[in-house]
């Protein structure tokens, strides 16, 4: 038998950020590999679009939860600092977004042009910047082939 | 470069947790570009085997109800030796006990993107 996955002191369940965060790095995954002109079938295309959509809901959820804390009198982030760290947070999501946008672009064969496929590779690498994510396509021979 | 190649694999996840169980559909998905079915309890799934077709692969939470995963997998490993039964869990103490009982992996949860891509390498991808 083999094991994957986290050491026993770190197994838990998996919760809305979990979730949120790994789907997030799979639709970075999904538009790296889309750059790399790995093939889309029609199931790797309904995936692409699923995930998208959680993706694009939750960040948008996630904006909606921290303004309405604020509204209500919870602004914990006073202060020349944390404004830059909400400013950046924002941005951050923003970014995410639109990657859930281009992502469903792409995945709907919307996503044509030179131009827009050098927008989407900006917008991969300042995410990823933000999050410290490395991912090279290379490592998985699979997504090659569909 | 290795040619790799993705047989028709036919996989089933069971989880009662929608959340993390369509996240597991998606991974899978978009990994092997075949459908993936999920059921949200075992008992279900094991009806689907028995009624229209079964598995290669199913991937289930051990903590669910109707058939809990080591029920599911004695069923499944009893009509289907040679195919793959993976447990999931976020409880400690299940790994050895799935290992006791034959699973083909233990996946502690929670599960990322990357052991997800493991199962793929490891028990799809052929080359």
């Amino acid at each position: 038998m083999i094991k994957l996955g986290p050491e026993p002191v770190e197994m838990r369940a998996m919760s809305d950020d979990d979730i949120f965060s790994s789907r997030l790095k799979l639709l970075i995954i999904m538009a790296k590999a889309y750059l790399k002109d790995c093939p889309l079938g029609n199931y790797r295309k309904k995936a692409i679009i699923e995930n998208a959509n959680h993706v694009f809901y939750h960040s948008l959820h996630m904006v909606s939860e921290s303004l309405n804390l604020k509204n209500d009198g919870f602004d914990f982030q006073a202060g020349i600092a944390s404004k830059e760290k909400t400013s950046e947070e924002h941005l951050f999501h923003q970014r995410v977004q639109l990657l859930a946008v281009m992502a469903k672009a792409l995945a709907e064969d919307r996503f044509k042009g030179h131009f827009r496929k050098k927008a989407l590779t900006d917008n991969l690498n300042k995410i990823c910047e933000a999050l410290i994510f490395k991912f090279q396509i290379q490592e998985v021979d699979f997504l090659k082939v569909a | 470069m290795n040619q790799v190649n993705i047989p028709n694999v036919k996989i089933a996840v069971i989880d009662d947790d929608l959340l993390a169980r369509d996240f597991v559909v998606t991974v899978l998905m978009y990994c092997v570009n075949r459908d993936v079915l999920s059921f949200d309890n075992g008992l279900a799934a094991w009806k689907h085997i028995e009624d229209y077709e079964s598995f290669d692969i199913i991937i289930s939470e051990i903590d669910v109800f109707g058939l809990n995963g080591f029920e599911l997998m004695a069923k499944f490993k009893k009509k289907s030796p040679d195919k793959k039964c993976l447990l999931m869990s976020d409880n400690p103490a299940n790994e050895q006990r799935a290992r006791n009982s034959g699973a083909d992996a233990f996946l502690a949860k929670p599960v990322s993107v990357n052991d997800l891509f493991d199962v793929v390498q490891t028990f799809v991808v052929r080359g």
